[in-house]
Parts: structure tokens; C-alpha cells; sequence
């Protein structure tokens, strides 16, 4: 298990050597955050009211801001690449020479480039970013400490996902469009962009029921506490379940894959 | 002795999805479902004992790369038996993982970004090597291999001879006890090549390290492998001593005599003359028990003669010859088969 534990600290390191690249994501981002909270100002001063479906500008703000900080740690279309390219280039090979889990370790190093990319870019940016616009605090304690397990959740599925990808890309022998299509699923039914509460029926409905929903969504729901404490442990528990499926997917597509580099060599 | 490596009728084939050049070729590939088969390995037996250390030659696409993969369990052979530590490699990966060191010439094992003192800690790690042991392989294996001053480098500021040495070193920090390496000299300069082979040599005689390494550099075979496993096609051609190969095959010597002034046209009865350029004449001696001093007394003492020089016959001559050989049979089989 240590060894998991050093590819984390390990790949927290890796990212050091990129130090420039700090600079230019910070900027990024405060572009991206910007411009959302930009989008809710104008949408509300449009309206010309202070409370839309029952949330207030000062909420949407919040709700810009978490999304940024619940996604911005993760990149999905740098771990579909990562194993793409391995499987592709047959570099896997060298994991398989090692007595230890492929997959696994891809979460190992996701994990410490999710803490770097946490502490140099993504704290930063919404610190800076609440100061300026204002952030509420969580609804409640209980809505502050679920909205850190949903936040863990979130990036375990985000990375199960993209590990999915990834994988299937193997078969398709090509993993182009495979980033975009997962990216643009998550720009709309993570409730990144715009919440479900601000869908149209019966979207609305469906967004909520994918699992993207507990990418973005549900964390930030539950902050601002607009779910009842039975639903956000419902929710909670689906989260996991959603996470389980995703993981047994991985686990047998790894194995396929596996299987077939072994027969097949690659 | 039992043997740690028991190979039995050996085969791998590969099926590869035909594919069409072209736009409309491409658009061919995804409706049609043909395929090509490849046979890479076929029918292949040996046995290599503890302590041995085997070169595996053979030309490109010969399936040198293959059977390692195989018996490093990587890759599933498609007929035949094969036995590493008495286990079936691909069925144990993972027993037979912490028992092997694997060095891919072409493919590195090691962190890009980090220091290369953090991928051999990182190494550790993975292998579970008491903190002792390590210490002591690594400082040991960095001191003879001169990897010390640049542990603290990223890899990627590595030239390619010195990170093939920490590839070699990493590969053995665990105490294998069989060390696998697919063409570890490849790219390296010679000063590089010469270093590895030494130290690999040395692992073999000190530590006991069974090691199996293909290489398309014959020199890389002479100073490390007294035994030689020849494939060629897909199929073993030889497996045996270096030594007993050049026997078999006798190749001539070369003898060089260098004259003070021209003696003139100086046929021999004891070797053939190949070429004549005046005060430097070269000979081929055709046969084993022929002696310098023979020849030298032939020659006669009243000929100016200034300097002798007799060349053993060198590997790639060797195996030169013996694909000549090879060659020229089945040329006169396919012959008489016509006829």
C-alpha cells in the first residue's frame, strides 16, 4: 500500500517541474470564473429581481464560485489521454512487469496531481475570486462537512469516468473525440454551467438523475444547503453507488484490455 | 540442476486486422473484418540453467522481443510449454514480477519529471526491498556503474547511456533472480556500451544473476554470454556455446605479413593468399591445426619480413559465415528439389 501512497507524493512532485504552467491555469481559471459570475449578474439584472426560483444572486455567485473549485482540480482529458496513449504506445507493457495494480495507480497519481493542482491553483483563484464578488458560507456544519465528502465523491467519480474513457478508447483505437464528448457532457450535466433548478422540465428531471449530477450539482447543492438532510444521505448513497458501477466498469474493461495485450500484444 | 527456464515447443502467433491504404482503404478497414496471421515464435525449446548467461540473437522482427515478453509473462504464447522459477509466467504475473529484473532497451521504466534517485525510491516501494538491502544494492550498483553524480538529476536531463545505466540499476535493486534485457545497448556510444557490459558480466559471475538478453550487437554476446541462442524467422537455428559455434563452423584466421621490401608473388601451401598489395600481404588459414610457426617457417627467414599479425575469427564473422552457410543449403536443397 506504501507504494500508492509514494506514486501520490510522487506525482505531486512530477508537477513541480511545470512550475510555469501555474501562472497560466491561475489566469485561466480566473477568466472562467469571471466570466460565469459575469453571466449571473447579467442574467439577474435582466430579471430585475433579487430572487430567481428561489435563489438569490448572492447564492448563484457561491454556485460559480464551488463549481470552479469542485472541477478545476481535475482533468479529465489528461487521464483518458494518459491511458490512451499507454495502451496505444504499449508502454502499459512496463505496468504490467510491475506487481501492482494499473488502475489503482492511475488514482495514486491522479491524487497527487489533484492536491498540487488544489493547493497552487485552485484555492488561490476562488479566494481571490470570493473576495472580490463575496461567497456565502456553507447552509449549516452538516452542510460543510457533506459538502467535503461530496467534493471526494465528486473527484472519484470524475476520474472513474475518465478512466471509462479511457479504456474504451482502446477499442476504438483512437481517443480523439472521446475527451470532448465527456467534456461536453460534464459542461452541461454536471451542472457546471447552469443548475438544474434553471432546466426546463423534463431535462431537469434527467439531469438530475445521470451521474454527472454528482460532479458538480449535488456538492453544491447540498453547500447551499437547498437539500434536506434525508436526500443529501439519499443522494449521498447514490453518489456511491453510481461510483461502484463506474469502478466495476474500469476494473472489467482493464481486465479485457489486459487480457487482450497479453494475447494479442496490444 | 534444474532448470529456471524450461521453454517447450514454444509458439506465438499474431493476428493483425488487415488494413488498406488510402482514404477509401480506411473506410475499407472498418467494415471488413480480415486478418493477416503473423507467426513471431515458432516451436521454440530450450533450457537455461541458474547462473547461466544467454545472448539471444537474432535479426529484426526475428522474435527476440516476443519471447522475452512471454517469459516475462506479459505475453500469452499460443502453443507449447513455458516454465520460469517453475511457474507459468503469464498465469503468475505477479509472483513472477518480484522475482525478475526486465530492462526494455527502447522503453523506459523510469519517473520523467523526478529526480532518479526518487524512481529507485519509488522502486522500492513497489518491491517491498527491506530499507537495509536497498541502501546497500544501490550505493553498490551506483558506485560501479557511475551513476552517483547525477542521482539527483530529473531523468529527463539524462543522456541516453546514463539512463540505461539507472535502468539496469533499478532493474536489480530488488535482488532478481533473473534479469531480462531487450536490447539494453541499443543507441549507447561505445564508451556507454563497454560499461554496461562490464557490469553486467560481473552481475552474472558475483551475484549469480541468470541473465537473457537479445541483442542485434554481437560484441554485447562476447562479453557477456558464453552461451548463444540463434533465431532467425521466427525459429531457433542455434542454441549452444559461442565457442563450439566458431568450432563448428572453423572459421579461417586472418594473417596479415608485412614486408620491409616487396618479396615479390608468395603463394603458401599452409594458407591461402587473399589479397597482395606489395609489401602487405593478407592470408586466410582454412584449417585448425595449422601453427604461426609453420606457416613462419614456410615463409623462410631471407624475406625481409617486418611484422606478423593473426586475427581469430570475430563473432560476426562467425555468424556471418554460418548464415552463409545456412543460406547456401537451403538455396541447394530448394535445387535439388526442382530437378
Amino acid at each position: 500500500m506504501s507504494a500508492y501512497f509514494a506514486f501520490a507524493r510522487s506525482s505531486f512532485h512530477s508537477q513541480l517541474a511545470y512550475r510555469n504552467e501555474v501562472w497560466a491555469n491561475i489566469f485561466g481559471k480566473l477568466v472562467q470564473v469571471f466570466a460565469r459570475v459575469a453571466i449571473w449578474q447579467a442574467a439577474y439584472a435582466g430579471v430585475g429581481a433579487i430572487v430567481v426560483d428561489g435563489v438569490s444572486l448572492q447564492q448563484m455567485v457561491t454556485y460559480a464560485l464551488l463549481g470552479g473549485a469542485v472541477m478545476g482540480a481535475t482533468r479529465p482529458e489528461r487521464i483518458i489521454g494518459e491511458i490512451g496513449r499507454s495502451l496505444k504506445t504499449g508502454d502499459v507493457a512496463v505496468w504490467l512487469l510491475k506487481p501492482l495494480s494499473y488502475p489503482l495507480y492511475l488514482f495514486a497519481n491522479e491524487c497527487g496531481s489533484f492536491g498540487y493542482r488544489l493547493m497552487t491553483q485552485v484555492i488561490p483563484t476562488v479566494a481571490f475570486t470570493a473576495l472580490f464578488y463575496g461567497m456565502l458560507p456553507p447552509a449549516s456544519l452538516f452542510d460543510g462537512l457533506m459538502f467535503i465528502a461530496f467534493w471526494a465523491l465528486s473527484f472519484t467519480l470524475l476520474f472513474l469516468m475518465s478512466a471509462l474513457f479511457g479504456l474504451v478508447a482502446f477499442w476504438l483505437m483512437t481517443s480523439f473525440s472521446l475527451d470532448w464528448i465527456l467534456g461536453a457532457l460534464l459542461q452541461l450535466f454536471s451542472g457546471l454551467l447552469i443548475p438544474f433548478w434553471f432546466f426546463p422540465e423534463p431535462l431537469a428531471t434527467i439531469a438530475r438523475h445521470l451521474p454527472f449530477a454528482w460532479v458538480v450539482y449535488y456538492p453544491n447543492a447540498v453547500y447551499l444547503g437547498r437539500l434536506s438532510m434525508a436526500d443529501v444521505w439519499l443522494h449521498f448513497g447514490l453518489g456511491l453507488a453510481w461510483a461502484a458501477l463506474f469502478l466495476a466498469g474500469v476494473l472489467w474493461l482493464w481486465r479485457r484490455a489486459s487480457s487482450r495485450i497479453t494475447v494479442q500484444g496490444g | 540442476m534444474t532448470a529456471l527456464i524450461e521453454a517447450r515447443g514454444v509458439s506465438k502467433r499474431f493476428r493483425q486486422h488487415k488494413r488498406f491504404p488510402g482514404l477509401l482503404g480506411a473506410l475499407k478497414t472498418l467494415v471488413t473484418n480480415e486478418y493477416t496471421e503473423v507467426l513471431a515464435v515458432s516451436d521454440i525449446g530450450f533450457d537455461i540453467a541458474a547462473g547461466e548467461a544467454v545472448g539471444y540473437l537474432g535479426p529484426n522482427g526475428a522474435g527476440k522481443s516476443t519471447m522475452i515478453k512471454m517469459m516475462t509473462g506479459i505475453l500469452v504464447p499460443s502453443a507449447g510449454a513455458l516454465s520460469v522459477l517453475g511457474r507459468t509466467p503469464h498465469l503468475r504475473r505477479m509472483d513472477n514480477a518480484r522475482e525478475i529484473g526486465v530492462v526494455f532497451g527502447q522503453r523506459s521504466q523510469l519517473w520523467w519529471d523526478l529526480p532518479l534517485v526518487d524512481s529507485f525510491t519509488l522502486h522500492q516501494r513497489i518491491y517491498d526491498i527491506p530499507v537495509a538491502r536497498y541502501a546497500d544494492n544501490l550505493r553498490r550498483f551506483s558506485e560501479l556503474l557511475d551513476l552517483t553524480p547525477f542521482l539527483d538529476r530529473a531523468v529527463r536531463q539524462l543522456s541516453l547511456g546514463q539512463r540505461m545505466r539507472a535502468e539496469i540499476v533499478m532493474s536489480l535493486l530488488h535482488d532478481p533472480k533473473i534479469l531480462f534485457l531487450d536490447e539494453p545497448t541499443i543507441g549507447l556510444d561505445v564508451v556507454a556500451k563497454d560499461a554496461v557490459r562490464r557490469f553486467l558480466a560481473e552481475i552474472n559471475r558475483e551475484r549469480g544473476v541468470t541473465i537473457i538478453l537479445t541483442t542485434h550487437d554481437l560484441q554485447d554476446i562476447e562479453t557477456i554470454c558464453p552461451r548463444l541462442i540463434m533465431v532467425d524467422h521466427s525459429r531457433l537455428i542455434f542454441d549452444g556455446e559461442l565457442k563450439s559455434l566458431r568450432a563448428a563452423l572453423g572459421s579461417a584466421r586472418r594473417l596479415t605479413l608485412e614486408f620491409a621490401s616487396d618479396p615479390g608473388p608468395l603463394p603458401l601451401r599452409t594458407a591461402a593468399l587473399v589479397s597482395d598489395e606489395g609489401l602487405r600481404k593478407n592470408y586466410l588459414i582454412e584449417r585448425e591445426d595449422i601453427s604461426l610457426v609453420a606457416i613462419l617457417s614456410e615463409v623462410g627467414s631471407g624475406r625481409d619480413l617486418k611484422d606478423v599479425a593473426l586475427h581469430e575469427p570475430d563473432i560476426e564473422e562467425v555468424i556471418r559465415t554460418f548464415y552463409q552457410r545456412r543460406n547456401a543449403d537451403q538455396r541447394s536443397n530448394a535445387k535439388a528439389r526442382a530437378s
